[in-house]
């Protein structure tokens, strides 16, 4: 469990990953090349300011995302999500590291490579929707098709169908002004999926919408992966978003990744102070599994309560708990793990909500 | 630090500065008084005034090498491979318009296209680029125009200023758009730029003349000149401006460069860009009025020619031709402009009504465009629904009638200025000796807009001097400054209406765009029927037309007042009065200061045209030289002085500007 919460180490490049991004960084300011593997790399953000001029809005990344996953990227906003996602890109040239995309390193392709990259590969939704004011919903979307040289007929095919993927039947000839936040946004991923990209990346793509209209897009999102089983890398501010749609998440701070992790993993083993005051207001019964509070039996106890996965949400677990007259047993593989009672629940229960341990 | 203690500090900082704006107000009252004093001891002492008709060495040498330049049209390799080419080539494309339009084609004696097929082709142009109304605005213009006899001038006007914008748009979009791409090509560019917005038009004349020769070729390129900057400046500003959002999108979608360009940018930038063509378009027609003085042909002509022999009905009836040529321009390109910016989805059967309009309407062009061509009354302007002469006569009567029954309105207002302020004024500025007003200028300089604005001051009113004609220019400078302070105290007033009240608004807007939208030179004719051929003529004229500037400049600044500070301040129990000059005026000072440097461009810019009716100074020189060429030394260096003092007066209220924003911050 401790293991993935460092990062994986230089040169240990996983030949099966999505993307393997390693010692990523990006300084602005004078002399940035100089600043990464030199002593100032070491320096806080104001030490690094102070003697260098330069600001590390990214420093020292590597992650790997394995094919199908959704990997979350978090932090508050200065914390370097949004430059560290435009690096992957290259909208934003890192200035040094390496990312590899499906074993071909992006940093090192060509202008035309990159351009080639762009309209085939990799594709990304941004918080405010960038559609084309002057373009109607069908030319947004095919817009990479376009520039890419795919024949009028061929692009507004492949436009059709994801039209009806994300729902946007119907709207195919109206302008981007016509239609609200959240029918922006779905043209926004459709336009991202026309191109059927190995990976799409999201810059916090609902921020900008209200709360009901962001919960409708983020089950989208969860429907159109488990149907595509896209690559995603999410960069959220909003950790109950991350928790919900991320298999991994990161957390940024001060442009550096202080923790990696299952939602699981950060809820229960948060790295430092910082984490711990992220995932304070996270219900851990949404989170942990009944792993987490799975207890020896004690002799006194009954043992013919019933079986339940050792994977369960505890938050899921609870009726059957409740219901059961007797210790639940958690089961891995068929072997016994540990019981579980309503007390355990309870107990756990009190301790959400802040000043806990 | 505790609260008591950081509102002592506020206060006493408060206390200082406005000791020190106290100071600063007496040294300048000071400087002021000296600068009396010795005027007064000194008068007449070392003024330079020099005589019209005579030289300095510096104009001799001016009027030397004018003279070498004008010899060596056929035989440099400058003028053979570079201006008469040049010239050839502006030449004939603008005679090939008029060669449609205006002037006799060919063994004919009518234009390839009479008055019915011109009328017709623009409103079908106008149709298919904006709406159908105003399509009948835009031929009900061009009718007006023909009704007051003056169909053949403004068809060359019409040519002249389509010619100019055709080929300032080839040279400023695609300048403005790299302009807009390129932080380098913008910094390369952009003094030029700062340049021609404060050059005042009269400026451009004499130099042109003189190497493109009089007439057309040299009028176009002047008006392009002039109006190439506009296209650049729009056009850069709206690349620039545009959101970042679809332009990232489209880079993160693999758009090549030329792709994001073609397929985003100026897509989006199409609307802003229009509004560039529209603004060139204006300017173009503007300076090809004033563009008569060397030899451009159209309706500048008669407005010339009437204020030579102060016909003051000749000159409104092409005035006013001039005024429905500008609507017509001005509300047809806007249009454009608004349906260029729409983006939104068309319904098929509207289309399809569209299409019928538009093939109808080209029908009835073309019908028209064939009968123009083969019969007369549809060649010629018919002569029985030219009513010129009649509104001519009708407005020198009413000029006549008002000059002797408003005697009283018109000429006792004229005294009351130019006895009581211009007068007293001018002769401080120019009947002291040049030294003592150089130096009191950039005292007052100093402590105005610091010491940068002082030794600009300094510089620039000794390089005047050295032209030889610090007389004529103080001249032309105090008419500026009794211009300026009127037009500030008309534009506050006016501009705090505007601002305060959207009903005023409403009534103003008309007014504002219309005197925004019309030549400098169409306001000579009605002030010269009004106040004569006088110094105070050119002050109005000025007056007039930098009134509408400034008045939106001020009430822009009041109403970008945020509405809590007001709110607050009458919460707080002010009366309206309170209101305005203590809120609503302190808080949109940087407008009044952009306000004033505007109105003191502006009013320059014209004050120096009004030298043509009897307004002497710099103005008088720069037109009196296109006529006699032992002066034309004398006049390009007035063209040079009008350019000098222009940057004095822009620096200084610039300089004053950034120095009341810096006390404003600190």
């Amino acid at each position: 469990m401790t293991a993935s919460v460092l990062a994986p180490a230089e040169g240990d490049v996983a030949q099966n990953s999505a993307i393997s991004v390693r010692s990523l960084w990006k300084v602005f300011g004078p002399k940035a090349d100089t600043v990464a593997g030199s002593p100032a790399a070491d320096l806080s953000r104001s030490e690094l300011l102070a003697t260098t001029g330069c600001v590390a809005a990214v420093r020292d990344v590597s992650f790997d995302v394995a094919p199908g996953e959704v990997f979350v990227v978090m932090g508050l906003s200065g914390s370097g999500k949004s430059t560290l996602v435009r690096c992957l890109t290259r909208l934003i040239e890192p200035t040094s590291g390496s990312v590899l995309l499906a074993g071909e390193d992006v940093l090192k392709a060509s202008p035309a490579r990159l351009r080639e990259l762009r309209r085939t590969s990799f594709s990304m939704v941004f918080q405010h929707f960038g559609l084309l004011p002057h373009r109607k919903v069908i030319d947004n979307i095919a817009y990479s098709l376009e520039v890419n040289g795919v024949k009028r007929d061929a692009r507004y095919r492949r436009a059709n169908e994801v039209i009806e993927l994300v729902g946007l039947d119907g709207y195919a000839n109206h302008y981007p002004e016509q239609l609200s936040g959240g029918m922006q946004q779905r043209v926004g991923l459709a336009r991202a999926l026309a191109v059927d990209p190995q990976v799409m990346f999201l810059d916090e793509p609902f921020s900008a919408l209200d709360p009901l209209i962001r919960r409708d897009m983020q089950a989208e999102v969860i429907r159109l992966h488990r149907d595509l089983g896209k690559t995603m890398v999410f960069i959220t501010h909003d950790l109950s978003e991350a928790m919900k749609l991320g298999d991994r998440i990161a957390i940024m701070r001060d442009g550096a990744v202080v923790q990696m992790g299952t939602p699981e993993e950060l809820v229960a083993n948060p790295a430092d102070d910082y984490v711990t005051d992220f995932i304070r207001d996270i219900p851990k019964s949404h989170v942990l599994t009944v792993r987490a509070i799975a207890r020896p039996l004690r002799p006194e106890e009954d043992s013919t309560g019933p079986e339940i996965d050792v994977t369960t949400i505890i938050r899921a677990a609870t009726p059957v708990i409740i219901g059961a007259g007797s210790p639940v047993k958690v089961m891995e593989a068929g072997a016994l793990v540990g019981v579980v009672t309503s007390d355990d629940v309870l107990r756990l229960i009190g301790t959400d909500g802040g000043d806990s341990q | 630090m505790s609260q008591a203690a950081s509102e002592a500090g506020t206060a006493s900082l408060l206390e200082r500065a406005k000791g020190l704006l106290r100071r600063r107000g007496i040294l300048i009252v000071l400087v002021l008084l000296a600068w009396i004093a010795l005027g007064a001891v000194l008068k007449g002492v070392n003024t330079l005034a020099l005589p019209t008709s005579e030289n300095t060495p510096f104009t001799s040498v001016l009027r030397e090498a004018a003279a070498s330049i004008r010899g060596n049209r056929t035989e440099s390799p400058a003028f053979v491979y570079f201006f008469n080419p040049i010239r050839a080539f502006v030449e004939s494309f603008i005679e090939l318009i008029r060669a449609v339009i205006s002037l006799p084609s060919g063994d004919d004696i009518i234009p390839a296209v009479g008055w019915l097929g011109v009328v017709a082709i623009i409103g079908f142009v106008v149709f298919a680029t904006s709406t159908w109304r105003t399509s009948l605005l835009a031929m009900g213009m061009l009718l007006l125009c023909g009704v007051l006899g003056m169909w053949t001038f403004t068809m060359d006007t019409l040519a002249m200023t389509l010619g100019a914008v055709v080929l300032s748009l080839a040279i400023g979009l695609p300048l403005g758009v790299w302009a807009g791409l390129s932080d380098r090509v913008l910094a390369f560019l952009r003094p030029g730029l700062d340049l021609a917005q404060i050059l005042p038009t009269l400026v451009y004349l004499a130099p042109l003349a003189l190497f493109f020769l009089i007439g057309t070729a040299a009028a176009t390129i002047a008006t392009m000149i002039y109006s190439i900057p506009i296209a650049i400046r729009i056009t850069s500003h709206a690349i620039r401006s545009l959101n970042a959002g679809p332009i990232e999108a489209a880079t993160s979608m693999g758009s090549t460069r030329w792709q994001l360009l073609t397929k985003v940018q100026l897509p989006m930038a199409k609307r802003t860009i229009a509004l560039g063509v529209n603004q060139t378009m204006m300017a173009a027609l503007s300076f090809v009025v004033i563009a008569a003085l060397i030899g451009a042909p159209g309706l500048g002509k008669p407005v010339v020619e009437a204020l030579i022999i102060r016909d003051v009905g000749d000159g409104v009836v092409a005035g006013l031709a001039v005024v429905f040529l500008a609507i017509m321009l001005d509300r047809a390109t806007t249009a454009a402009v608004v349906r260029t910016g729409n983006f939104v989805h068309e319904s098929g059967s509207a289309r399809i009504r569209r299409r019928v309009g538009l093939g109808a309407a080209f029908t009835g062009a073309m019908v028209a465009v064939v009968l123009s061509r083969y019969e007369l009354w549809a060649a010629v302007f018919p002569e029985q629904l030219i009513i010129g002469e009649s509104v001519s006569s009708a407005t020198s009567a009413a000029a006549e009638w008002i000059t002797t029954n408003l005697y009283f309105l018109t000429t006792g207002f004229r005294e009351v200025v130019t006895v009581g302020f211009l007068n007293p004024l001018e002769s401080l500025l120019s009947n002291t000796p040049w030294y003592v007003t150089i130096i009191a200028i950039s005292l007052i300089g100093a402590l105005i807009g610091g010491r940068k604005a002082a030794a600009i001051a300094l510089v620039l009113l000794g390089l005047i001097v050295l032209t030889g004609l610090w007389n004529d220019t103080m001249v032309t400078l105090a008419q500026v400054l009794i211009a300026t302070v009127i037009v500030m105290l008309v534009g506050v007033v006016v501009g705090v209406l505007v601002g305060r009240s959207p009903r005023v608004e409403r009534i103003m807007k008309p007014v504002l765009d219309a005197g925004q939208t019309l030549p400098a030179f169409v306001y000579l004719v009605p002030v010269l029927a009004l106040f004569g051929p006088t110094r105070f003529a050119a002050i109005a004229c000025g007056f007039f037309y930098a009134a509408p500037i400034v008045v939106r400049v001020v009430a822009d600044g009041v109403r970008d007042v945020p509405s809590s500070m007001v709110e607050a301040a009458t919460a707080a129990g002010s009366t309206k009065m309170q209101i305005i000059t203590k809120v609503q005026l302190p808080a949109s000072k940087r407008s009044l200061m952009l306000g004033a440097n505007q109105g003191l461009i502006f009013v320059l810019a014209v004050v120096v045209i009004g030298g043509f009716v009897g307004a002497g100074g710099l103005g008088y020189l720069v037109i009196v030289g296109q006529s006699k060429p032992e002066l034309q030394g004398k006049s390009l260096a007035a063209g040079l002085a009008i350019l000098l003092l222009g940057v004095v007066l822009d620096r200084m209220a610039q300089a004053g500007a950034e120095r009341r924003r810096e006390q404003g911050s600190a």
